[in-house]
């Protein structure tokens, strides 16, 4: 069964344990800081890596031509890609400030969070889980073949983000796509 | 030099008239389902249409999704951009 129900005026519910709602905020949280941290010169970050794929050339053989395309269309990308990651940590009920100190409370007593996502949050979403799989996968340094290079002790956890941010996103596209 | 500046004229009037695609490259990290997804709810064309555009790009490496003139074309590499896919133009030849 999809964690999202389609109400009659069009609005989304969806439902995550307290730990996946945990880990969307904290996910989420640090591709804002990357983005952010990307913000002031897209240029300049548009050859580090993760940039790259962020931004991707739009041409393949001219790097003039696309180098020109990414100075009028990187700040605006960046941009939007940071909106959306907000947009994701606001549905979540909680500001990015927040989001730094975790709640403490024992897990006994937590409630599932409830998120409610209008048409335009939908989109969002759908935008900002492909950017952290992205982001994701330049850590786990997956290749074309779609094989995870990354050995280390972090590997499974993100590993298992990874795939955890495929299935949410699929029951989101399975959602509305009908 | 008469023959050179006609030759020129000449690869510029192709050039204006040539148009321009933009294609959607194979990556390892986008669902095929999201990929279909946004072929229909971006480019508007069929579910089954969709299906064989991200169908093209999964088996091929990449496809053609639009043809026109290159200010659209950049239009939507930016907007194939915004949804994470890796998008290119190019002229319709290359």
């Amino acid at each position: 069964m999809s964690r999202f129900t389609t109400q009659p005026d069009g609005i989304l519910l969806g439902r995550f344990e307290p730990i996946e709602a945990d880990l969307l905020r904290l996910a989420t949280t640090q591709l804002l800081e990357m983005l952010d941290s990307g913000a002031g010169d897209p240029q300049l970050a548009a050859s580090d890596g993760i940039f790259g794929r962020l931004l991707p050339d739009a041409y393949r053989d001219d790097d003039e031509a696309a180098a020109e395309f990414r100075r009028f269309t990187a700040t605006d990308l960046l941009d939007r890609k940071a909106q959306n990651a907000q947009v994701v940590l606001n549905s979540l009920g909680i500001s990015k400030a927040d989001a730094d100190t975790p709640d403490t409370s024992a897990d006994d007593d937590r409630q599932p969070v409830t998120v409610s996502l209008d048409p335009d949050t939908v989109q969002a979403w759908l935008r900002s889980l492909t950017d952290l799989r992205l982001t994701l996968a330049d850590r786990l340094q997956i290749s074309p073949d779609g094989v995870v290079h990354l050995a280390g002790d972090e590997t499974p956890f993100l590993r298992e983000l990874y795939e955890w941010l495929g299935m949410l996103q699929e029951e989101l596209v399975y959602t509305i796509d009908v | 030099m008469t023959q050179t500046t006609e030759q020129t004229e000449l690869r510029e009037d192709v050039e204006l008239d040539r148009p321009w695609v933009t294609l959607v490259w194979d990556d390892p990290v986008n669902l095929m389902s999201y990929v279909a997804y946004v072929f229909r709810s971006y480019f508007g064309v069929t579910p089954k249409q969709a299906e064989g555009l991200m169908l093209q790009v999964h088996n091929n490496g990449r496809a053609v999704v639009a043809t026109g003139n290159r200010e659209s074309m950049e239009r939507h590499v930016e907007a194939m951009h915004g949804y994470g896919l890796m998008a290119t133009l190019a002229k319709a030849d290359e």
